[in-house]
């Protein structure tokens, strides 16, 4: 059973679940607050997004075999903005109730996720928030209590509203739009694809940080590999070690744990002879960083 | 010494370095873990004044993309500790916990490491289907978080600042160990990505990806669209994938009913 469950295309019983009710909806927005439980640098929040909604797919997969087929596939790199995640939940399950095509529940988990990310900050981290803390913090030096009881209130309690909403209004929506999407599903799931792909080679720039400090010795010039490597095109680390990894797990066949391992070894190989960029002293000091 | 301290310290270290990336992600800011840990410490006052303080500081300061910033939990419980116990003025116990938030940092970016190993045991509990397992690894994920926190702080209480000194130290001689850690864990997404496009990404798909990247490349290298990159990016996905969508079911229903264009008569 465990090797055709990752590659399977379609759930075995594709008879629509019986809809979710509110109190399961509630439970699993009360579970989203788990999201980063099981943070990691691979696969980021995949594991506390499966806890997440694993309520949800249990009472929808009745077979065990088909529970199977959705927590492998919901256990793909995950990250969003932990506030909005009910929204991509809602969705998903709302595909998941329907029992979609494999391939078009993971294309919108990715198109709905990667967005999320950067409006949660804007707006609740970089504006809400410090106007909120501007207040309160004055109040907690002056000694008083009020100021830390209220900045929690707050911040927990338009966090929580927003998770409650965002979760009935997306399964509502997921719902109500999958009528007309599986009188055409063939076609939706390509299009699904591709805005997740889009999508991906998007998160490729924005999530890819890795860059290089070396300076190549040239006399009085040295030059600044970084530098040179924008010239080509911005972002090209990210995309060689993106390609490196595709390349080590779809033609060699490699786990993820040991394309793991092999970056290991670069990331501390590289500090060594300080390739990557950072904040540290490498052992071997070969080149010299010109003073600004 | 007090042993009740130490173990209400520790316990709430506990909770709060869990809570900075679960729970409610509130209460391990300063602001409202330091009155708390004033609490346990027997002084309530110095910890709304610590945590006022070091919330002002602190604006805007959150773990974005990945990235991670000294660390304010063990920041704001060290800062605590040699406020209150070593009788340090406020901006002195925030300047001299610096040296232990960067540890914190160390200790968040090694467990985000280690957890990227766990996953496959994630991975064999969801092909057996067994929701048990995934509730185990994210347990040990919180509670290895948890308690490594737990012995810093308890460090900072018993070793006080001799133990800011000793820890200046390892960083000194040991910087690139981090560095390199911290290099790898950055390209540690790529192997998520990786996966991803494994599954997703068909041969005749390469061309959206490759757009995706180039676009996203374009729109964060402009200033003042850089954080707005990925909601423009949907947008733009959107639209492509709603066209493709649209042609693809155009010709479908043309080839079903038999009439694909037939009024110029070929």
């Amino acid at each position: 059973m465990a090797s055709n469950v990752k590659e399977a295309a379609k759930y075995t019983d594709l008879t629509p679940a019986a809809p979710l009710s509110k109190a399961d909806l509630n439970k699993m927005t009360w579970r989203s607050l788990q999201l980063q439980s099981a943070f990691n640098y691979e696969r980021m929040q995949a594991a506390g997004w499966l806890w997440g909604i694993l309520p949800g797919l249990e009472k929808i997969h009745t077979n065990k075999e088909d529970l199977a087929i959705s927590m492998s596939h919901n256990m793909d790199f995950f990250n969003t903005h932990p506030y909005l995640v009910t929204f991509v939940m809602g969705i998903v399950l709302s595909l998941e109730q329907q029992k979609a095509d494999i391939a078009t529940i993971r294309s919108v988990r990715v198109a709905a996720m990667g967005p999320l990310g950067g409006i949660g900050d804007a707006l609740f981290w970089y504006t809400f928030m410090p106007i909120v803390a501007g207040i309160t913090a004055t109040m907690a030096i002056d000694g008083s209590l009020v100021g830390p009881i209220l900045y929690f209130v707050i911040a927990f309690g338009v966090q929580m509203v927003l998770r409650f909403w965002l979760m009935s209004w997306s399964y509502k929506l997921g719902s109500n739009a999958i009528g007309i999407l599986t009188k055409n599903a063939k076609e939706f799931t390509r299009s699904a694809s591709i805005l997740g792909v889009f999508i991906i080679g998007a998160m490729v720039v924005t999530f890819g940080g890795t860059t290089t400090r070396i300076w190549i010795p040239n006399g009085d010039n040295p030059i600044n590999l970084q530098g040179q490597l924008d010239t080509i095109f911005p972002k090209m680390l990210p995309f060689a070690i993106t390609m490196l990894c595709y390349w080590l797990i779809k033609k060699k066949n490699f786990t993820p744990v040991k394309v793991i391992l092999v970056l290991l070894v670069i990331g501390i190989v590289g500090a060594i002879f300080g390739v990557w960029a950072g904040d540290y002293t490498p052992l071997v000091d070969w080149y010299t960083v010109p003073a600004a | 010494m007090d042993v009740i301290q130490v173990i209400l310290l520790a316990v709430v270290t506990f909770i709060f370095a869990i809570d900075q990336f679960s729970l409610t992600e509130t209460l391990y800011r300063p602001m409202v873990a330091c009155p708390i840990i004033g609490l346990c410490l027997g002084d309530l006052n110095t910890g709304l004044v610590v945590g006022g303080t070091y919330e002002l500081m602190m604006v805007g300061n959150m773990p974005v993309g990945g990235a991670q910033p000294p660390n304010a939990v063990l920041g704001a419980v060290v800062a605590m500790v040699f406020a209150v116990k070593s009788g340090m003025g406020v901006e002195a116990a925030l300047g001299s916990s610096i040296i232990f938030a960067v540890f914190g940092q160390y200790v968040v970016t090694t467990v985000f490491t280690i957890m990227s190993g766990l996953m496959s045991k994630a991975d064999k509990a969801a092909e057996e289907a067994n929701p048990a397992g995934i509730t185990q690894v994210t347990v040990v994920s919180m509670g290895l978080l948890g308690a490594l926190f737990a012995v810093l702080a308890i460090l900072a209480y018993t070793g006080g600042t001799q133990a800011a000194e000793m820890l200046n130290e390892v960083q000194e001689s040991a910087s690139w160990i981090m560095g390199g850690l911290s290099a790898a864990g950055g390209m540690m997404r790529f192997v998520g990505f990786a996966i991803l496009m494994k599954i997703m990404l068909s041969s005749d798909l390469w061309g959206f990806f490759l757009a995706g990247f180039a676009m996203a490349n374009i729109i964060s290298n402009i200033e003042v669209l850089a954080n707005s990159t990925m909601i423009l990016m949907a947008f733009i996905g959107f639209a492509i994938a709603l066209f493709d969508f649209q042609v693809n079911v155009n010709i479908k229903n043309r080839v079903g009913s038999g009439t694909g264009g037939t009024s110029d008569g070929i």
